[in-house]
């Protein structure tokens, strides 16, 4: 009775609310998952006790994307790795990571992988389990080897790319428990260089250089910021060379010679552009005029038969050219020379490498930039052993091949006959991870773990020993085992006796001492065993106990050991016949080709991955798809126009590629970069581009065995078909005299302020008489900011917080593009595909723009050859703010301009209104098309954008809350100047980016904008204040005056 | 100078000389209204298809991603926009026929505005769904309108896409009420001879109007204070969406003059428009006794006058461009005229300030095919004009590196197609619907059924 009374007074039945209550309550749970899938998220039932949900997990392992063996930080997060950083402590790459590096995490995720080792069926491979798989590699060995096999009894061919120490010793010992022959062989090799350093002073260690010690650097057709042997290193070197002291005002000069500008060559102040294969006619030329002939020891002979005007000749460049970069050897000291590398590799490339080191011997380099040590655990990797083991594959005389870490049926030219070769082995194996045109012959895949995944070692320079340890366990979509593994498993069931471990490789010592032939398979059950005890048996230090030391490493990343004291060795006799003349070229054809390994892909191993070919070419700015460089006036002359179609005809093969036109290149020659073109190596590889080696001849340069890169001349004959460019440079290099990517001539440093001043002089004007400017920012000091007249100022506590800001030294810069794929990486940006480029829809948050002001291929002149990261400038006064309809994209208190991807409805005014163009749009849900486990990357602290909204550089706001976070637990400390640290700060292997709070006067990004190169990118005719500020590039010429 | 009410009567019969009596018009009007023939039919066949083709366009447009587009970085706008624009452009001069010119008492505006207001209407209707149609997530689009919310946020009253929010739904609001009441004598009038379905309907929608003194007098006031609403409207909701524009930093975008050059671009348009849609519906319902040469030749000079003024706009653009001396807001231009889409420009250029001037002569302002064909080169030159603004601005701003070339994909020009097919199918409808000729005010100007002959000499 009651009840029903206050039902009465409540005016609605109790039941009734319930109803209404849970009708709204399932309409809002509707509503609230209209957009995206709803997911079904489990916890750890058992947590692992080291994983913290949340928190990231620190590793430090070596990167093995190339012999560089650069030292790596990775990022874990819930047991999975998530991004790779530079190791800053480490002594080679000093916490730089190129482009290449971070793309080896999506080999780790390539969703290509095998799923577990491939026995072929027919034409057809079958999935096996590997106790199956390394019982049938046994037996096929054994069977090989049995006196009674009439059918296919042969010899055993182990062809192994580069690899750690250990590795390499393990890979020895098992080519000495099968008897086997070992062949060395990567894509991209030093291998000239190396055998010139063999002849010239007896070691065959590759000369390392010191750049940054240098100020005066001339590099021979050397693209060490493109490849080169440790790209990060010498990247930094060169950075800190030519980056200009703004005190001191000293700044290296840096003269390229070669017939084309790469990445590196477009970083030059100077380009003699030389003749293909005159390098060593010049470098002896300038010996010869620095230099008595005595100075060159047993090259006395040599240099007197050189002299500037024969170089000159040779290299079709003017006399004055050559006297005056002598002169420059005898002035400017300490300089450096550079030898040839792979893009340079002609038949006389020994004797030209030999030319050089000639060179700096007598300009007394050696011991001060370039240094001959010991050892190096780089490979000697010779295509001439190479050019045996096809003859005796072809002869019938293997039985069983195997190949571990190369892919020699896609980079070897055509003309080696490898494939054929390879086809007529009776058993193929292959330990790629994933799958390669090699594998593709092959008739047992055996899939290696990923260097993340697995134990290795490196030495990238004598004295330095760093640990390769896996950073999480093998990706479970993929049944891998590491190779070491399968071969002391497979050495025990040919052997079937495990007797004593042998003498391993010790730190300092060769590292691959060759076993006994028929030696006896090593004791250890794992290669993790196999590695720990040869360290545990090659270490001598006292001091610690091993385990101790073996810890510390792992932590550091890198053991350091008295390296052998770098004695100033004298030159030797030449011990084989070179020839230091231009080489010949094959064919009749009017163009020599240089095929030059691509900074990207490299030898090709990179190419299935998405990040790799979705970077814009640090030279080109095209994505997904080959093209031949041309010079203008030779494209001009036959009447091609960018995009045409041409085929490519060498005497060796030919290709359909479209031609870029490109005033870096000389007229007499045409460019065409390796590792496109694949046919079996993944979804992002294959049928991409072409491949450059098929134009090669088969022969390798003598006496290195290296493959001959620029050895043949070419026709180009119009398809008059055409194409469009997938590219991202929207104005052909030209910056159409804005002040976008100014300069400063090194004479009128000190004298610039003035100039900074009448920047804003039309500004100022205007408001003298009354127009409606706000005053704009003078200099960065702290002071300045909140400027006056900006956007910002509408919170309370605007004046106490920190102020973010960023400075970039284009004088740096070298534009090498890390930092854009730890962007992708760090903020979950998606790749969009070749048609989505070329329609201008790239998703970078970062770019690097890059404009020629002055190239002359003709003659040897000034170079001038602007680089400019192009991210969100976080404008004060910011013209996309005020647009957006809805406030998606707003400032914060600390000065960031932020975008938020939930609230954006997607007109797209802020784009349009940025006079950056920094904003990019997700015009589809281009995630969607990330396979698994590619998806494994993401990282958590980052949203993954939907369909329709638009994203921007966010300054790696992820990275500065958990900064403030971890600040404001330890007793609410402000947080530290260098703690922020954005990605591609991270990665910058130049240095030339600095983030930090610009209130704080000691915060180093405060006092680098204090220097008079600092100027704002288009500030001056539109105000909008950005808070990334830019020093200016310093030039040896004078800058016209439009381009100030 | 004030104008008699008797002068105006006599201008208006003038325009008409062929009408005499009232209750011609009553059936000539509403004859219209009667079962549609084979043409018809077929026509509203191929608008309803169109339709279908939109809105199937813009719901794969929705499920893919705005990606469908060809709208890329840095050109974020492109065919949506223009024709945003270009339908909005169109929706001005229907309530600057009948406001502005009720106001005015311009004596040829009765037998061509009830089509005109009526394409106002359907014209803003068609306007209004592009800016949807181009937003990358248009299930969101709601958040532009300020409501209150449990976030406390507020659209951007700064944002000029806000105020286009509010003049968009002003405009619309305004001139269907004003089409709708100026409607509601002649529905009656319909409802009085309709049978079956029709009555019904009429019955309804004529709000019981008995056509007593009392109605006629709030009907008449009503009617004034509408028109003196939405004049300024005329103005400001062009002025509006030109701050679109004028409002963001991009070189050919951002110019003071860009509020009164959008509006003269838009009456110039609409009333192409108009002639373009009067000129058959003359020809197939036999209209040619109540829209006579007179009518045309008005609407020409008035078509004559917009485009001086926009091809003076154009000309000082290009001067002040030059004359700023500003290296970004040059280039912008050279590149109208002379970079990848010259076409464009020179389209905009030829059809809007160089084939209007043959209408100078009386001659041509007299053909109807003459006219006819003009309207057709306006109406193209007028959708070009804006997509020279949209997309040539865009393409080639401040920073080189990222300059680049937009080509609009099939889905956009098949959106294009569908929102005249969208129009198309709301105009059919109307003509067979409401009376396309305002009864009501043409009589009005006719001469009244005098039984003594002596008011209007030389009019019979």
């Amino acid at each position: 009775m009651s009840r029903d009374l206050a039902e009465r007074h409540d005016g609605i039945l109790r039941r009734d609310f319930l109803k209404v209550v849970g009708v709204t309550g399932a309409g809002a749970t509707i509503a609230g998952c209209s957009t995206g899938d709803v997911e079904r998220l489990l916890p750890y039932v058992v947590a692992p006790e080291e994983i913290t949900p949340g928190v990231a997990t620190w590793y430090t392992t070596v990167c093995r994307g190339c012999a560089a063996e650069c030292g790596m930080w990775v990022r874990t997060r819930e047991g999975r790795a998530v991004k790779i950083e530079g190791n800053p402590t480490h002594p080679v790459s000093q916490g730089g990571i190129c482009s290449r590096g971070h793309a080896t995490l999506q080999h780790l995720y390539n969703p290509d992988r095998f799923h577990g080792p491939m026995i072929r069926e027919g034409d057809t491979f079958r999935q096996g389990t590997w106790d199956e798989a390394e019982r049938l590699l046994a037996a096929r060995l054994r069977r090989a080897a049995s006196p009674t096999n009439t059918v296919d009894r042969g010899d055993v061919v182990v062809i192994a790319g580069h690899t750690g120490p250990t590795m390499s010793g393990l890979i020895d010992q098992f080519v000495a428990v099968l008897g086997a022959t070992r062949v060395d062989y990567d894509a991209v090799t030093d291998a000239p260089m190396l055998e010139a350093a063999r002849i010239a002073y007896g070691t065959a260690t590759a000369p390392r250089y010191d750049i940054g010690a240098a100020s005066l650097l001339v590099s021979f057709g050397y693209d060490f910021v493109d490849t080169g042997s440790s790209p990060v290193e010498h990247n930094k070197g060169l950075a800190r060379m030519s980056g200009v002291n703004d005190e001191s005002h000293a700044k290296g000069r840096f003269v390229f010679l070669g017939p084309r500008l790469s990445l590196t060559g477009q970083n030059a102040d100077e380009w003699i552009p030389i003749r293909p294969g005159s390098e060593a006619a010049i470098a002896l030329g300038i010996a010869s005029a620095i230099a008595t002939p005595e100075a060159a020891g047993p090259y006395a002979n040599l240099l007197q038969a050189y002299s500037p005007a024969a170089a000159a000749e040779a290299a079709g460049v003017s006399e004055e050219a050559i006297v005056s970069l002598a002169e420059r050897f005898r002035s400017e000291g300490p300089s450096l020379a550079l030898g040839p590398g792979v893009g340079a590799h002609h038949r006389n490339a020994t004797a030209a490498n030999l030319a050089v080191m000639i060179l700096n011997h007598v300009a007394g380099n050696v011991g001060r930039t370039v240094h001959y040590e010991a050892q190096s655990s780089a490979a000697t990797s010779r295509m001439g052993d190479m050019a045996s083991a096809i003859e005796a594959m072809s002869a019938g005389r293997i039985g069983v091949a195997i190949v571990h870490g190369t892919n020699p049926a896609y980079s070897l030219p055509a003309q080696t006959g490898f494939r054929e070769a390879f086809e007529r082995v009776p058993f193929k194996v292959s330990f790629a991870s994933a799958m390669d045109e090699t594998s593709a012959m092959a008739d047992l895949i055996l899939p290696d773990q990923h260097f993340l995944e697995s134990w290795g070692d490196s030495m990238p320079r004598p004295g330095v020993l760093a640990i390769q340890q896996p950073v999480m366990s093998p990706v479970s979509t993929f049944d891998s085992k590491h190779s070491g593994d399968v071969m002391l498993a497979v050495m025990r069931l040919v052997a079937a006796a495990p007797p004593v471990a042998p003498a391993p490789a010790a730190p300092g010592a060769p590292a691959a001492a060759p076993a006994p032939a028929r030696a006896a398979a090593p004791a250890a059950a794992t290669f993790y065993e196999y590695l720990q005890s040869s360290h545990r048996a090659a270490y001598t230090d006292r001091t610690v106990d091993f385990d101790t030391a073996w810890r510390q490493a792992l932590r550091m990343g890198y053991a350091q050991f008295a390296s052998p004291a770098a004695a100033s060795p004298a030159l030797r006799a030449p011990d084989r016949a070179l020839s230091f003349d231009v080489p010949t070229f094959d064919g009749s054809g009017d163009l020599t080709l240089l095929v030059h390994p691509s900074s990207r892909f490299g030898g090709g191993e990179f190419a299935n991955s998405a990040w790799m070919q979705e970077l814009p070419d640090p030279v080109a700015k095209i994505v997904w798809h080959s093209w031949l460089e041309i010079n203008p006036a030779t494209a001009a002359a036959r009447g091609l126009v960018n995009g045409d179609i041409v085929t490519l005809a060498s005497p060796h093969g030919s290709v359909e590629v479209p031609v870029w036109l490109y005033p870096g290149i000389r007229e007499d020659a045409v460019a065409l970069a390796m590792g496109t073109g694949h046919t079996s190596m993944g979804r992002y590889a294959d049928r991409h581009g072409v491949n450059a080696v098929d134009l090669l001849p088969g022969t390798p340069e003598q006496p290195s065995g290296a493959m001959v890169t620029v050895a043949t001349t070419v026709t180009l004959e119009p398809t008059g078909r055409a194409m469009r460019h997938a590219t991202v440079d929207g104005a052909n290099g030209d910056q159409h005299d804005r002040p976008i990517a100014p300069a400063v001539q090194l004479a009128l440093l000190g004298e610039t302020a003035e100039a900074a001043e009448e920047e804003h002089g039309e500004l100022m004007e205007l408001q003298a008489g009354g127009g409606f400017i706000p005053v704009p920012a003078e200099d960065g000091s702290p002071a300045s900011f909140p400027l006056p007249g900006s956007r910002y100022g509408e919170y309370a506590n605007a004046h106490e917080g920190p102020r973010w800001a960023m400075a970039i030294d284009l004088d740096k810069c070298t534009g090498c593009s890390a930092c854009v794929t730890a962007c992708q990486a760090e903020n979950n940006v998606p790749w969009t595909g070749e048609d989505q480029v070329r329609m201008g829809r790239d998703m970078m948050w970062i770019r690097i723009e890059r404009y020629y002001e002055h190239v002359d291929a003709t003659q040897a002149s000034d170079l001038d050859i602007r680089f400019l990261p192009m991210l969100c400038q976080h404008c004060n006064n910011a013209p996309c703010e005020p647009v957006c309809p809805v406030f998606a994209t707003y400032h914060t208190p600390e000065g960031v301009n932020a975008q938020v991807y939930n609230r954006c409805v997607g007109t797209r005014y802020c784009a349009n209104n940025c006079p950056y163009k920094v904003r990019v749009f997700n015009w589809y849900r281009y995630t969607d098309a990330i396979p698994e486990p590619l998806n494994w990357q993401w990282n958590p602290d980052v949203t993954v954008r939907d369909n329709g909204v638009m994203e921007k550089c966010s300054f790696c706001m992820q990275r500065i809350r958990e900064a403030e976070n971890r600040a404001a637990l330890e007793d609410q400390r402000p947080v530290r100047d260098g703690e922020i640290v954005p990605a591609c700060e991270q990665s910058c292997p130049a240095e030339a980016i600095v983030f930090g709070n610009i209130r704080d006067p000691n915060a180093r990004v405060t006092q680098v904008v204090a220097s008079e190169r600092t100027y704002r990118v288009l500030d001056a005719i539109i105000n909008t204040q950005p808070a990334v500020q830019y020093l200016r590039k310093v030039t040896f010429h004078e800058v016209a005056a439009a381009e100030h | 100078m004030a104008t008699t009410e008797k002068e105006i009567v006599n201008r208006g019969a003038l325009a008409h000389p062929d009408l005499t009596r009232l209750d011609d018009v009553n059936r000539d009007v509403l004859k219209m209204l009667t079962r549609p023939g084979k043409g018809w039919w077929m026509l509203f066949g191929a608008a309803a298809a169109g339709v279908g083709l939109f809105v199937t366009l813009w719901a794969y447009q929705m499920i893919r991603g705005i990606g469908v587009a060809g709208l890329t970085s840095p050109v974020g706008w492109g065919v949506y926009i223009t024709t945003f624009v270009f339908w909005v452009g169109i929706a001005h001069s229907g309530t600057l026929i009948s406001a502005v010119l009720f106001l005015f008492r311009a004596p040829w505006r009765q037998s061509i505005y009830r089509a005109a207001e009526a394409m106002t209407v359907f014209a803003v209707m068609t306007a209004g769904l592009f800016p949807l149609i181009h937003v990358g997530r248009v299930w969101h689009a709601y958040w532009l309108i300020p409501y209150p919310n449990s976030r406390f946020l507020w659209p951007n009253f700064k944002s000029p896409l806000v105020m286009d929010v509010f003049a968009i739904t002003t405009y619309f609001t305004v001139s269907a009420t004003f089409f709708y009441l100026g409607c509601i004598p002649d529905i009656a009038a319909a409802r009085d001879r309709a049978t079956g379905w029709r009555k019904h309907l009429y019955r309804i929608i004529s709000l019981g109007w008995q056509g007593t003194d009392a109605q006629w007098h709030h009907f008449g006031n009503a009617y004034v204070f509408l028109a003196a609403l939405a004049t300024p409207l005329v103005l400001s909701v062009h002025s509006v969406v030109s701050w679109d524009f004028a409002l963001g930093i991009v070189p050919g975008w951002h110019t003071t003059i860009f509020a009164p050059y959008f509006v003269a671009g838009a009456i110039f348009s609409g009333l192409a428009m108009v002639i373009t849609l009067v000129v058959p519906m003359r020809k197939i319902f036999g209209l040619e006794a109540y829209l006579t040469t007179k009518h045309f030749d008005a609407m020409a000079k008035l078509m004559l006058l917009t485009s001086l003024i926009v091809f003076y706009a154009y000309l000082s653009e290009f001067f002040l461009a030059w004359y700023s001396g500003e290296e970004v807001e040059r280039t912008a231009f050279w590149n109208r005229v002379f970079g990848n889409y010259w076409w464009a420009t020179w389209t905009m250029l030829t059809c809007n300030g160089l084939v209007p001037i043959i209408l100078w002569f009386k001659r041509v302002r007299h053909s109807i095919p003459a006219l006819f064909i003009v309207t057709i080169f306006i109406n193209i030159g007028m959708w070009f004009e804006r997509y020279v603004i949209v997309v040539v601005s865009l393409s080639h701003e401040y920073e080189p590196f990222a300059w680049g070339v937009y080509r609009p994909s099939f889905v956009e020009i098949g959106i294009l197609i569908g929102s005249f097919c969208w129009f198309g199918f709301w105009f059919l409808l109307f003509t067979r619907l409401l009376p396309p000729v305002a009864i009501q005010e043409l009589k009005e100007v006719m001469p009244p059924p005098l039984r003594k002959k002596k008011s209007l000499e030389g009019a019979h």
